[in-house]
């Protein structure tokens, strides 16, 4: 028996007042005077057996009463004999997470938990109501065929879900029902990476848990695979990681074709170098053998593959910037070749876009550079100089210091994108056909010339946000939610399908690939869909550990797949026992006045 | 009072309320004489006198069933009386007679305003005088506690009965009831054999007067017991926890009146059904007289008595 508000047993304390009453009774001091007192006095002699037997009794029933009453008010629960069940809300919470997809003893691990979902449901009745809830969060309800029809289809998802949510929801489900038997069952692989923080349930719900108790088998995954950097000018490298025991093959793929085949160390990142010849935004994969669980051996990554940008640095740019772009022209990331390109040049002298400006290192150039900026079009002017050291937060940027710089001040709303930050205040922003740095590229003025991070970022400027290909890579997992890009109208699968995207957000597609933005009649970035790495981390928890992860008094992990699927309806039989209870204590107290009153009908 | 309510069949508070003892039982002999159709001198004797309606109470061996038999109206018969009778009232004035159910008022007891035991047995004591005077019978009055507290010898003149009642405003409420002494005093004040009748109510013990009742009746003299109770004695009002104290010997019970209700019911009807099997088996009447019955119950029964000596 478990009781809901155990703390109204506290009343139970109550049960003590009769006690005394019946102890210290003959400490009651009103005294009159009797004269047949030796008639009272020969009444309890000789009844005294059956005084105090019935004075007992009358104890007795009284603490009775008072404790039922008290467990009453602490809602109490029991399993009560009989066939069958109570009418129950029953919300079975399904863990289809990827990592269920696990082949274990030539079966996968999923279809067991189906298996046991379907026992659980062949016992349903038409009084109960029965929901199916799955890591990704789903509802299902209905009749119990329709439940098993909608089993039936079920299939492991390509990422992790979220089972501590789903339990919620379920616990959600059954305590809206309104519903005396409330019941919630799990089924899981058990998976520690995938369920790190105790669900919020009510204090004394029946939770019943089911786990495999064996451990999982050893599994390989690819844990990384990306395009360094995501546009290649043509060339390039990815990177790679595989978890796993021991070294294992893999191949490399660009869209269909297999450009790379190797070995690869377990848990070390690896680098493969590449210069395709396809062109534009391009996706790929990284494969290795299948093992126990095939849905991880395969990662996706995209890359744009294009020739590198014409790129002119004008004087007014400094040193610093001139000779990186000899650099990055040194590599060939870069050209001098054909066309305008892109400028690398003061503000104060720039002609066109696209264009990478820096301030004039001169501050009375400022004015000369405000105007050229007007006259480009770029909403953005160059206002007082602040000398105060600070540090720059952005991406690439981090902890470049900054020791002078120009604010940048805003003409209107302008659409752009803050790189970096010092302070509060804009330090590099974005636009179309722009970058603006709020600091010259000079060491006196800040850090960013002489930083390691410098050509990177110089590299990813050039080649990507001033390249005449827009665009970027983004990284999903299955299912999450995705902030749609500016501009970008379509989303295309990778068997070419096309959806159309509205909204600031959408959902990630459920299964993994590289999926392309379209914006007009060309892609315009790519989304990368890949399960989370830590679905391929299968170490389970233990009992204990998993009974922590329902935060209910009322948890029950069974790990016997027959005794989960006995038990499943525990709650269901688990019945209220405040009416029994209180009838009980009502029969008492009937037992209790009978046995007081004959005395009290006497004539007064 | 008129003769439209006879006073013996009144109740006995509002009755005690509206005069003196020697008012009341005047009323209440009237009365009680009315229903012998005001003849007080047709008793149960020898000598046929007349017929008159059946009362309860009647000896039923003075019914004449052949009218009843011929009319279907019960009717007893009344002989002149040819005797006089010699006899002694001997009234328990001890502490526990001074005792009414109203003292259990603090438990909640919801009795009606009520004489005490003392004041009934006075009332009655006197009704009995006069009534016996009134036939022309000597009679005496013993008023004892734990001693004998005064004597009237049995006399049938004319004036006595204000010597009874003079006799019964006379102290009393000691703290102890010594019925044998008593009784042996009235034996003594009876020179020949006579009728003696106690009033009292018997809170004490048994054995001792059970002794002394042998030897009266042994003296040859008839003996009436009655046996006076308040309400509230035989039942027990009220409820809640007390310590009832016996007024006269200071016992001590405590008890909650709802427990032991019950019990102290059943042993009052053992302690009655005691002394009517140990006063009847030595040839003495016994009755039980409540308090809240009218007065002309228990004198009929004494009457009764009376009618049945010669």
């Amino acid at each position: 028996m478990a009781f809901l508000a155990p703390w109204f047993l506290l009343l139970s304390g109550a049960a003590l007042v009769p006690l005394l009453i019946h102890l210290l009774r003959r400490r009651i001091g009103v005294q009159v005077e009797f004269p047949a007192a030796r008639y009272l006095a020969r009444a309890e002699r000789d009844h005294s057996r059956t005084l105090r037997l019935r004075n007992l009794l009358l104890m007795v029933l009284r603490v009775l009463a008072v404790v039922l009453i008290a467990m009453a008010a602490a809602r109490p629960a029991a399993h009560v004999g009989g066939a069958g069940h109570a009418p129950t809300a029953l919300a079975i919470v399904l863990d289809n997470s990827l990592s269920t997809a696990v082949v274990e003893g030539g079966t996968p691990l999923l279809d067991g938990l189906k298996q046991m979902v379907h026992d659980v449901l062949a016992s349903a009745t038409a009084d109960d109501r029965v929901w199916l809830v799955t890591a990704d969060g789903a509802v299902r309800g209905g009749s119990g065929p329709a439940l098993l029809e909608e089993l039936e289809r079920l299939r492991a998802l390509s990422g992790a879900g979220n089972l501590r949510d789903a339990v919620a929801s379920a616990v959600a489900l059954v305590e809206a029902s309104g519903m005396d038997a409330r019941q919630v069952v799990v089924l899981t692989d058990g998976q520690r990476s995938a369920w790190t923080e105790p669900a919020p349930i009510r204090s004394g719900l029946s939770v019943l848990v089911h786990a495999p108790d064996r451990s999982a088998p050893p599994n390989r995954a690819v844990a990384l695979a990306e395009a360094r950097p995501a546009r290649w000018t043509p060339r390039g490298t990815i990177g790679i990681r595989v978890l796993g025991a021991d070294s294992t093959s893999y191949r490399m793929a660009l869209g269909e074709r297999t450009v790379g085949r190797g070995t690869v160390a377990p848990n070390e990142e690896a680098v493969i170098r590449a210069a395709p010849v396809e062109r534009g935004w391009t996706g790929g994969t990284i494969e290795i053998e299948p093992d126990e669980l095939p849905a991880d051996n395969i990662r996706h990554f995209a890359l744009w593959i294009g020739p590198p940008p014409a790129v002119r640095a004008a004087p007014g740019a400094g040193s610093f910037a001139r000779n990186a772009v000899e650099v990055l022209r040194a590599s060939e990331r870069v050209t001098d070749g054909g066309g305008p390109g892109i400028a690398v040049a003061s503000a104060d002298e720039a002609q066109r876009l696209p264009a990478l400006l820096f301030p004039p290192a001169d501050a009375v150039r400022i004015g000369a550079a405000n105007r050229a900026l007007e006259r480009l079009g770029i909403p953005w002017r160059y206002g007082a100089l602040r000398r105060e050291a600070a540090v720059a937060r952005g991406a690439q940027l981090d902890g470049v210091t900054v020791a002078a710089r120009f604010l940048l001040v805003p003409h209107g709303v302008p659409v752009a994108d803050t790189l970096a930050r010092v302070g509060g205040d804009a330090w590099v922003v974005s636009g179309p056909g722009y970058v603006l740095v709020g600091s010259p590229a000079a060491p006196e003025m800040t850090s960013l010339p002489v930083s390691a991070a410098f050509l990177p970022w110089l590299t990813d400027v050039l080649t990507s946000r001033l390249h005449t290909e827009p665009g970027r890579v983004w990284h999903a997992a299955p299912g999450a939610r995705v902030t749609r890009p500016s501009g970008a109208d379509l989303l295309e699968g990778p068997a070419g399908g096309r959806t159309a995207l509205s909204g600031a957000s959408f959902d990630a597609p459920p299964t993994p690939g590289t999926y392309f933005y379209i914006q007009g009649a060309r892609r315009v970035g790519a989304l990368v869909v890949n399960p989370e790495i830590e679905e391929s981390h299968l170490e389970r928890w233990s009992a204990d550990d998993l009974r922590r992860r329902v935060a209910s008094g009322g948890v029950t992990v069974e790990r016997d797949r027959d005794a989960w699927v006995r038990l499943a309806f525990q709650g269901a039989s688990r019945r209220s026992l405040i009416v029994p209870l209180l009838l009980a204590a009502l029969l008492l107290l009937g037992v209790e006045m009978a046995a007081a009153t004959p005395s009290a009908r006497v004539r007064q | 009072m008129g003769t439209a309510v006879r006073a013996d069949l009144h109740d006995p508070a509002s009755l005690a309320a509206l005069g003196h003892v020697e008012i009341v039982a005047r009323w209440i002999v009237d009365g009680f004489m009315a229903g012998l159709h005001r003849s007080p001198r047709k008793g149960f004797s020898v000598e046929f006198a007349d017929y008159r309606p059946y009362q309860p109470g009647d000896d039923l061996r003075f019914v004449d069933w052949k009218i009843a038999a011929r009319s279907d109206r019960w009717v007893v018969r009344q002989y002149e009386e040819e005797t006089n009778l010699r006899a002694t009232i001997v009234l328990d004035v001890s502490r526990s007679m001074a005792w009414s159910g109203a003292q259990l008022r603090p438990l909640g007891s919801t009795q009606a305003v009520r004489l005490t035991k003392l004041a009934y047995a006075e009332i009655l004591t006197a009704s009995l005088a006069l009534l016996l005077l009134r036939q022309r019978d000597a009679v005496g009055l013993v008023r004892f506690d734990e001693r004998v507290r005064s004597a009237v010898p049995p006399r049938a003149r004319t004036g006595h009965w204000r010597r009874v009642l003079a006799a019964l405003h006379e102290p009393g409420s000691g703290l102890a009831s010594s019925a044998p002494e008593a009784l042996e005093q009235a034996a003594r004040l009876i020179s020949r054999r006579g009728l003696i009748v106690l009033v009292s109510d018997l809170l004490m013990e048994p054995d001792a007067v059970e002794r002394t009742m042998r030897g009266l009746r042994a003296m040859g003299h008839d003996v009436a017991v009655l046996h006076v109770m308040d309400p509230a004695e035989q039942h027990l009002g009220g409820t809640g926890e007390a310590l009832f104290v016996d007024p006269e010997s200071r016992l001590e019970v405590p008890a909650s009146v709802a427990d032991v209700r019950s019990a102290y019911r059943a042993t009052v009807q053992e302690v009655i059904a005691e002394w009517r099997s140990m006063l009847h088996s030595v040839g003495v009447s016994y009755e039980t007289v409540v308090t809240d019955r009218p007065f002309g119950v228990p004198l009929r029964r004494a009457f009764a008595a009376r009618q049945r000596l010669p």
